[in-house]
C-alpha cells in the first residue's frame, strides 16, 4: 500500500471506527435507561432501569452498596457523554483515548468475574445478557478495535502535524543575504 | 504555528450525531417489549394428603412478586437468603410490600439439593415452609457435608410435625442426585411414582424452563402484572431495597 492509499484507508478506518463506537456507547447508555417491563418513559421509569441496572453492579460483588449505586447512577450517563463526544469527532485522540481506557476497565471487570465462576447477567446492554464466553469475546475484540482506533487518531493527527509543518517550512519566505 | 478551524468538523458532526440517536432510538423501540406474562399462582393448601406445597411468605396481593430460584446446596443461594432474603422477609414482606415464593431449581452438581427440595416441600404441605426453608439455609455447610438433613428439619418442626413429615417423605429415599432418577422423571401414572414431592420440584424445573433460568439464585420480580428481566446472582440487601422502593415510587 502506497503512503496516500495507507493514509486515506486511516482516515476512514478512524471515521467509521469513531462512529460505530460512538453508536455502540450510545445504545448501551439506551438500553440501561430505558423503562423495563413495557412501562411509558417518565423520571420515574428510568429511575426503576437505574435501580435495575444497580442490581447488576451489585451482583459483580466488587463495589459496597454505596458505590454500587452511584456507579450504577452515573455509568450510563457518562456512557450517553463518551457516545456524543465520539461522534462529534472532537479532540480524537482523547476521545479515542477515554473509550479504549473504558472498555478495558470493562473487560477486566468481566475477566475477574467470570474466573471467580460467578454467574451472573453482564450488563453491558441491559438486562438479560449472560456473562459467559460470548460476552467476553464480544468485549475483548471490541477493545482491539478500540485500541486500533486509538492507534489510528494518534497516526491520523501525526501526520497532519507533518504536513503541516513542511507546507509552513516550504511557504515561508526567503531571506535575502 | 499550526491553525485548525472547527466550523466544518463541528456541522459534520452534528448531522452525524442526528442520523446515529435516530438509529439507536429505532433499535431501542425493537427490543424494549421484553415483558412477559406473568406466571399463574400457586394454589393455597387444603388438605395435607392433595395440599400443593405453599412455598411462599406474605401478602399474595402484594404490589411486587419477587420469585426466587434457589437450590438449598448452592453457596450463593445461602448467602443470598442469609443476607438478603432474610431482611427482605423481615421487612418487606412483613409490610406487605413484597410477596416472596420460593422456587426449587436443584442442580445436579450437588448431590444432596433434591433431598432437601423434597424435605421443604413436604413441610410446606403442612404450612412449616418457612421456618425448614431457614434452618436448610442456616446449617446448609453441615448438611451438605455429610447429608444428614433429617436432624436440621425434625429441630426446626418439632416431634409432631416431623412424623407429619416422615409420612409425606414416604418413597422418598433414592436420592435422584446420587445416580438414580425419581420417578416422577419418567412419564407413568402417579400411582406406580416412588416421591410424590417430586412433581413439585419438576413442575419449578418446568417453569424456570421457561423464563428461561439456567443458575441459581435467580430473582424474577413481577410489579402490578409485568414481569421484569430475570436478574440472576446475588444482590445485597440495600439495593434490592432501592428497587423496591424504585418501583413503589413509580
Amino acid at each position: 500500500m502506497t503512503t496516500k492509499g495507507r493514509a486515506s484507508f486511516q482516515r476512514v478506518f478512524l471515521l467509521t471506527g469513531r462512529l460505530a463506537l460512538g453508536a455502540m456507547f450510545l445504545f448501551a447508555a439506551y438500553a440501561k435507561l430505558k423503562p423495563q417491563a413495557a412501562m411509558p418513559w417518565s423520571v420515574g421509569s428510568v429511575r426503576t432501569s437505574l435501580s435495575m441496572f444497580a442490581m447488576q453492579v451489585d451482583s459483580y460483588q466488587l463495589l459496597s452498596p454505596g458505590a454500587v449505586s452511584r456507579a450504577a447512577h452515573l455509568l450510563p450517563f457518562i456512557e450517553l457523554a463518551v457516545g456524543l463526544w465520539l461522534l462529534t469527532g472532537l479532540w480524537l485522540r482523547f476521545s479515542t483515548s477515554v473509550t479504549t481506557l473504558l472498555l478495558g476497565a470493562f473487560f477486566a471487570l468481566m475477566v475477574r468475574t467470570y474466573s471467580l465462576g460467578l454467574e451472573i447477567n453482564c450488563g453491558c446492554f441491559g438486562p438479560g445478557e449472560q456473562l459467559g464466553k460470548k460476552s467476553l469475546l464480544r468485549d475483548g475484540s471490541l477493545l482491539a478495535f478500540s485500541l486500533g482506533v486509538t492507534i489510528c487518531a494518534f497516526l491520523v493527527r501525526k501526520k497532519r502535524g507533518e504536513s503541516a509543518t513542511s507546507v509552513s517550512v516550504a511557504s515561508e519566505p526567503q531571506r535575502a543575504n | 504555528m499550526i491553525r485548525r478551524t472547527l466550523h466544518p468538523l463541528t456541522v459534520a458532526a452534528f448531522g452525524e450525531l442526528a442520523v446515529v440517536a435516530m438509529l439507536a432510538l429505532m433499535c431501542g423501540a425493537g427490543v424494549s417489549g421484553q415483558t412477559r406474562p406473568r406466571a399463574p399462582a400457586h394454589a393455597v393448601a387444603n388438605s395435607e394428603g392433595t395440599a400443593l406445597p405453599v412455598k411462599s411468605l406474605g401478602n399474595k396481593n402484594a404490589p411486587i412478586t419477587m420469585e426466587v430460584f434457589s437450590d438449598y446446596q448452592c453457596p450463593s443461594c445461602g448467602n443470598f437468603y442469609e443476607n438478603t432474603l432474610k431482611y427482605m422477609i423481615q421487612d418487606s414482606v412483613a409490610g406487605g410490600q413484597v410477596y416472596f415464593v420460593h422456587r426449587d431449581f436443584p442442580l445436579p452438581m450437588h448431590p444432596y439439593s433434591y433431598m432437601a427440595a423434597r424435605w421443604s416441600n413436604a413441610a410446606a404441605k403442612i404450612g412449616k415452609f418457612e421456618v425448614v426453608d431457614g434452618a436448610l439455609f442456616d446449617n446448609q455447610a453441615v448438611w451438605s457435608a455429610d447429608g444428614n438433613i433429617e436432624r436440621f428439619v425434625a429441630a426446626a418442626v418439632g416431634p409432631a410435625d416431623f412424623k407429619r413429615l416422615k409420612k409425606l417423605m414416604e418413597g422418598c429415599d433414592v436420592n435422584p442426585h446420587l445416580g438414580v432418577k425419581p420417578a416422577a422423571f419418567n412419564n407413568s401414572s402417579q400411582a406406580d411414582h416412588g416421591c410424590l414431592l417430586d412433581t413439585y420440584i419438576e413442575q419449578d424445573k418446568q417453569l424456570a424452563k421457561q423464563i428461561p433460568v439456567t443458575q441459581t439464585p435467580t430473582s424474577v420480580i413481577t410489579y402490578k402484572g409485568q414481569r421484569y428481566p430475570a436478574m440472576p446472582g446475588f444482590v445485597t440487601w440495600p439495593i434490592l431495597k432501592q428497587f423496591f422502593d424504585s418501583l413503589m415510587k413509580q
